[in-house]
């Protein structure tokens, strides 16, 4: 087992790490906070929708216009894909000693991948007849896709918020 | 009864008389709440910012009649928050009505809530009729973006809370609302 101890301690002791857990600056450890929180916000908001609307919400919606709004679906991810790693390059020790956090990365990564199903199938080209746009199916497992991509995110957020109470080392000072 | 005394007074009350303060305070009451915050916070975004984003011109092939259908979505994630934020106000209420994000958080709420009335005043039946056109007015593209500010003003505020929490009053507090606990 290699020990990662002295990596989390590096990591601690970086210029970068210590502003962002030190600094007054609002714009610090709150600002990045508030980034990802408004970063949730829209990945998971703007996904739920798209899973909604596959359940049969807004049917008046074509399917295949919904993914005129995943691009802020995206810009929500990356916002969070990088305030997430400035919060862990913060606090290494809290995260990747806590089992929760490595159960909150893997439901991202399920809920991401099934996005990608999610939209090759309902974003999908194929044909619709020789006239007017391609209409994509609903299918039963089209349905299915979007109930698991609801249950991950419920999850990813659960274990996100629970990482506050479950962590067992804070930094490798304490 | 001035507004300071009014905070003091709200907060003596509320400690007196909580009717949900020893359930939050078990073991996970209060970490689920927040999580259930989270998941509101989602379905209000996701809808009612998608909503938005449809009058400002995304999707604009979209009937905007249509996109609405999301909405009582975002009212469900609205109630989720108004429901689990009171059961966080009545377990702890000096810990918001005498922080300033807090202070915050109730204005912009307060503006999207009226800036959503304005919508629906002025809008609805021109976005919502028969004749309805895909592309909104401006005066409803200015109450989305605004409606889009307020609510990730909302997220703002209510992040930041532990960031603004009071500290005990020291001498005489200025300003137009108690940030301070006496």
């Amino acid at each position: 087992m290699i020990d990662i101890n002295p990596f989390l301690a590096w990591v601690e002791s970086t210029t970068l790490s210590q502003w962002i857990v030190g600094s007054p600056s609002m714009l610090a450890f709150p600002g990045i906070l508030v980034v990802h929180a408004i970063g949730m916000g829209f990945a998971v908001g703007v996904s739920a929708a798209l899973d909604l609307r596959i359940l049969g919400v807004a049917p008046g919606i074509p399917l295949a216009d919904m993914r005129r709004f995943l691009p802020f679906l995206w810009a929500g991810f990356w916002l969070n894909a990088v305030s997430g790693v400035l919060l862990l390059i913060g606090y290494p020790t809290k995260a990747l000693t806590n089992p929760v956090f490595y159960l909150k990365l893997t439901l991202i990564a399920v809920a991401m991948t099934l996005l990608v199903r999610i939209s090759g199938r309902a974003f999908a080209s194929s044909s619709g007849g020789p006239s007017g746009p391609p209409v994509p199916e609903i299918t039963p497992t089209l349905r299915k896709l979007a109930i698991a991509s609801l249950v991950c995110w419920t999850g990813a957020i659960t274990a996100g918020r629970l990482l506050a109470y479950t962590y067992t080392r804070l930094t490798q000072l304490h | 009864m001035d507004i300071h005394q009014f905070q003091v007074w709200l907060v003596t009350t509320i400690y007196r008389n909580s009717p949900v303060a020893d359930l939050m305070r078990t073991a996970w009451a209060w970490p689920i709440a927040e999580s259930l915050h989270f998941l509101g916070l989602c379905l209000l975004v996701g809808s009612i910012g998608t909503f938005d984003l449809r009058l400002l011109g995304v999707a604009k092939r979209v009937p905007i009649a249509a996109v609405h259908r999301f909405i009582p979505w975002g009212l469900a994630g609205f109630a989720i928050n108004i429901m689990t934020g009171t059961m966080f106000l009545l377990t702890e209420p000096d810990q918001y009505i005498y922080n300033p994000s807090f202070h915050f958080k109730l204005l912009f709420m307060t503006i999207g809530g009226l800036n959503a009335g304005t919508f629906y005043l002025t809008s609805y039946r021109h976005l919502f009729g028969p004749d309805a056109p895909l592309d909104a007015p401006m005066r409803a593209k200015v109450i989305a973006a605004i409606s889009l500010c307020a609510w990730l003003g909302v997220i703002t505020g209510g992040r930041l809370l532990t960031f603004y929490r009071p500290a005990p009053c020291d001498g005489q507090q200025k300003g137009l609302l108690l940030t301070c606990a006496p």
